[in-house]
C-alpha cells in the first residue's frame, strides 16, 4: 500500500480545516455581497426577498466545498495527526470564539440599534447576513494565527 | 513569534529514550504530534497536567523537563 504523503506536514490538521473554511468563506460569500444588490427595488421591499435565496445557496455551495476539501485533506493527512482535539486545540478554538462572538455582538448592535434609523428591511437583512460571515471569517484568522504565531495564554 | 517563558527539554529527553518520535509521546499522553512539535518550539505552554504526564513519561520531576526563564517579557511585569 502506498505511503501517504502530507502535503503540508507542518501545519496541524485543524489548521488546515481553518484555511479551507477561512477560503471557502472569502469565495464563496464574497461572490454573494458582490452580486447582490445593496439598496432595495425602489416602491417593494418584497421584491428582493427571493435574493435571500441565493444565500442559501451560496451557504450550501460552501458546505459542499468544505465538505469535499475536508475529505481530500483528511485523506491526505496521515491517522496519526487527525487525532481528536487535544488541549491545545480546544484551547485555540475556545478564544477563537470568544473574539467571535464579540465581533458578532457589536455586528448586531449596528444591525439591530443602528441601521433601522437610517436603512430599510433589505439593507438590514443583507448586513446582519455580513455581520455572521465576518464573525465566522474573524473566527477562522484567530484558529490560524493562534496555530501559526503560538498560543499559551 | 510568540514565545512561552517557560523552557522544556523534551527534545532530549526524547533523543534519551530512544529517540522516541513526538508522534509517540503524544500518543502517550493524549496530545497531538503537532502539540508535541509546538510545545518544544515554545510556541504552546502545556496545562499543568500535560506538563505533569511528560515529565511521568520519562520518568523524571517536573522541574528537569520544564524551566521558567527568567527575564522574559512576561515575567517582568
Amino acid at each position: 500500500m502506498a505511503t501517504k504523503i502530507d502535503v503540508l506536514p507542518g501545519m496541524a490538521f485543524r489548521e488546515k480545516g481553518a484555511w479551507i473554511g477561512l477560503i471557502t468563506l472569502v469565495v464563496v460569500y464574497g461572490l454573494y455581497f458582490a452580486l447582490m444588490p445593496p439598496s432595495p427595488v425602489a416602491g417593494d421591499h418584497m421584491a428582493t426577498l427571493p435574493h435571500l435565496g441565493w444565500f442559501a445557496i451560496a451557504t450550501i455551495l460552501r458546505g459542499m466545498m468544505c465538505v469535499g476539501a475536508m475529505l481530500v485533506i483528511t485523506w491526505r493527512t496521515p491517522s496519526a495527526d487527525r487525532l481528536k482535539p487535544d488541549e491545545r486545540d480546544r484551547t485555540i478554538d475556545r478564544r477563537a470564539a470568544r473574539v467571535a462572538y464579540f465581533t458578532l455582538f457589536w455586528g448586531m448592535i449596528i444591525v439591530g440599534i443602528v441601521m433601522p434609523f437610517s436603512h430599510q428591511g433589505w439593507e438590514i437583512i443583507n448586513a446582519a447576513l455580513l455581520a455572521m460571515v465576518i464573525a465566522e471569517a474573524v473566527r477562522h484568522v484567530i484558529i490560524i494565527h493562534s496555530y501559526r504565531r503560538g498560543w499559551h495564554g | 513569534m510568540a514565545e512561552t517563558p517557560i523552557a522544556n527539554q523534551i527534545r532530549t529527553l526524547r533523543f534519551l529514550a530512544g529517540e522516541m518520535t513526538q508522534a509517540e509521546l503524544g500518543e502517550k499522553i493524549g496530545l497531538t504530534r503537532q502539540t508535541i512539535a509546538a510545545i518544544e518550539q515554545g510556541k504552546y505552554a502545556p496545562s499543568l497536567e500535560a506538563a505533569f504526564r511528560i515529565a511521568h513519561v520519562f520518568g523524571k520531576s517536573l522541574e528537569e523537563v520544564f524551566q521558567w526563564v527568567e527575564g522574559s517579557p512576561r515575567n517582568d511585569a
